[in-house]
């Protein structure tokens, strides 16, 4: 039954054409959404590596602070002090301005084993930043004092990072170059991957680094966990505190309010691709469900034949289906063999496997939507009373 | 072989009740080669699709190689059909999308066959009504003698009992027409196949067995 229904398609592939290129555009639409959405969702299902809650950022200008290397170091020290003795507030660190979810990028490289690393992303953290996110040490350990003043700068790379760079041997004690392979770091601690850009966006390859006290004039982030006793009230307490301290404007920003913009961002322009693509699946599917109707229309006379030799209601309901299902199936090859390319060719250097779910989801979702789209006009064309459609022929 | 017990067909509308067949009585002898005669509008066609299962009538009763088809589901019908009954039409149907030998292997798609099979029943029965070298032609490309002569040879590639043929020769000229009378007259004699014939062509109906005239859904002859 197959060949003949393969050989009647294919000796009407003209008249076919149109249910074809429909098949085939709505494969490639559908296939563009599953690939965002399996990307999203992998990258979704991984841990972010930290913890965002109660965490909150303060920016500030230190421009009218003490020059004196000495004092200005001191004061950090007090200002440190004076904030972790407030009851609401649990860790203080100093951070670059390239904290989770803050628009911002520092990026260096490495070198290791004649290969460059680039892209790395860079965050020159303070010793108790580890406290403030409770990231997860995999191997080694977070910073201390002491590394400060060591031979070999100390550094903290996360999982990935120190597998691309070590393979399985443990990374926590070895020695990498700088970009430039002149200077000598020392990898201190393995930390989980950190997902810094959002829960959508996959993690970049980390570097953290200590914040010297003497660079701490230059940076004008400071982040810090607070208890769940902290409101409204002291957030404009700690306000005062701050711009009194730092004789400067200073800006308070809930760090789970920044995740949830950040997430909008990719989410809404997904969701507007969504909403499109579903308008488009509408029409091909209410332009199937009519190209269907059509033939079997203009088909009633075979229909009534089919009967009379000996075809029951189900087989001819069941013929229709199938050869809805046969024309899908041409369809869907022609749009694998695009579709695969995407993996072979490494586009958007996504990994080959978010492609291959979409391609196998999106070939599902049409054979569904074929198969939906001609179940009703396979059963009117059961319905045919062979007589009357012989008659009309 | 057949036998129909005043079978009545009523035609409803919301407005109108149409009597299209009024209490015909019939048996048909295995064997047989009987043509039903009769105006336009007279029933000829509906007592056909009621002899060939298309059609239920309205009353009474029809028993087909002695069994009571009254009680048979959709899909007993279907393969009573496919095994006892092959059908021809004035207007051939054959479909115009597939080769002569695969339109002719039709009837054997609905029951249990290979396809080596279904191609050696295909050809023989092309071979007997004298199209063995046309198989690879399509409808389109054959007269209308060649295409009533696939229908024909549709008809008995599943070696039904019964062959009904709904006005096979109504769109031929009068030499195509005897010809196809003839592959008929030839199929009742040699393989015993019972034949019921729908015509308006009173020359070939005289060439069978029997005639039966209908007039206003009625049986006169």
């Amino acid at each position: 039954m197959y060949k003949h229904l393969f050989k009647l398609i294919w000796n009407k592939r003209k008249q076919n054409f149109l249910f074809l290129t429909e098949i085939l555009i709505s494969f490639l639409v559908v296939f563009a959404v599953f690939s965002y959405l399996t990307y999203y969702y992998k990258n979704y299902t991984k841990p972010l590596g930290f913890d965002y809650n109660r965490v909150w950022a303060i920016g500030y200008g230190g421009g009218q602070l003490s020059k004196n290397p000495d004092t200005l170091s001191i004061f950090y020290e007090n200002l440190n002090k004076a904030l972790k003795a407030m009851p609401e507030i649990e860790e203080v660190s100093f951070s670059s301005p390239n904290y989770p979810y803050s628009d911002s990028f520092m990026s260096a490289g490495l070198s290791q084993g004649g290969k460059k690393f680039n892209n790395i992303s860079d965050f020159h953290v303070g010793r108790d930043y580890q406290k403030v996110w409770n990231v997860g040490l995999v191997d080694g350990r977070w910073f201390s004092k002491e590394d400060l003043v060591s031979k070999d700068k100390g550094i903290i790379i996360n999982e990935t990072f120190s597998k691309e760079l070590f393979g399985t041997i443990k990374g926590a004690g070895k020695l990498i170059g700088d970009f430039d392979n002149k200077n000598k770091l020392k990898i201190i601690g393995v930390v989980n991957d950190y997902k810094a850009n959002g829960d959508f966006v996959p993690g970049n390859n980390v570097m953290f680094s200590q914040l010297d006290t003497a660079y701490l004039k230059y940076t004008s982030t400071l982040l810090i966990k607070v208890r769940e006793t902290a409101d409204a009230t002291f957030e404009s307490k700690l306000y005062k505190f701050m711009a009194t301290m730092m004789r400067s404007a200073v800006e308070i920003q809930h760090v789970d309010e920044m995740r949830d913009a950040r997430n909008r961002e990719t989410i809404i322009p997904v969701l507007l691709f969504i909403i499109v693509a579903s308008f488009l699946i509408i029409n091909v599917a209410l332009g199937l469900f009519g190209v269907l109707w059509y033939n079997i229309n203009k088909r009633r006379g075979e229909i009534g034949l089919r009967r009379a030799i000996g075809a029951s209601g189900n087989s001819v309901s069941y013929q229709l289906v199938m050869e809805a299902i046969i024309l899908a199936t041409m369809s869907l090859a022609v749009g694998c063999f695009f579709a695969i390319q995407f993996p072979l060719l490494n586009v958007f250097d996504i990994p080959a496997s978010v492609y291959i779910i979409a391609i196998l989801l999106s070939v599902l979702f049409i054979y569904v939507l074929v198969f939906i789209c001609s179940l009703y006009p396979g059963k009117q064309a059961a319905g045919i009373h062979p007589a009357v459609a012989l008659h009309e022929e | 072989m057949i036998r129909l017990q005043n079978i009545e067909k009523v035609y409803r509308t919301e407005t109108v009740e149409t009597l299209a067949i009024n209490s015909i009585s019939l048996d048909i002898a295995r064997g047989e080669f009987l043509s039903i005669m009769g105006p336009s509008g007279c029933g000829k066609s509906t007592l056909l699709n009621i002899m060939g299962l298309l059609d239920e009538p309205s009353k009474g009763n029809i028993k087909i190689d002695n069994q009571d088809i009254s009680s048979f589901s959709d899909k007993k019908l279907a393969n009573f059909r496919n095994q006892k009954l092959g059908f021809i039409f004035q207007s051939y149907h054959l479909i115009n999308d597939l080769q002569v030998l695969d339109n002719v292997e039709l009837p054997l798609l609905y029951r249990t066959s290979s396809p080596k099979e279904r191609k050696a029943l295909a050809t023989e029965a092309l071979e007997k009504v004298g199209l063995s070298n046309r198989l690879k032609h399509f409808p389109t490309q054959l007269s209308g003698g060649q295409r009533q002569r696939v229908a024909i040879a549709r008809a008995i590639v599943g070696k039904p009992q019964i062959i009904l043929a709904d006005e096979p020769t109504g769109n031929l000229d009068s030499a195509m027409g005897n010809e196809i009378m003839e592959i008929l007259m030839n199929l009742n004699k040699n393989e015993g196949t019972t034949i019921v014939m729908v015509t308006h062509d009173e020359s070939m109906a005289q060439k069978t067995h029997r005639l039966v005239r209908l007039f206003d859904g009625s049986q006169v002859q």
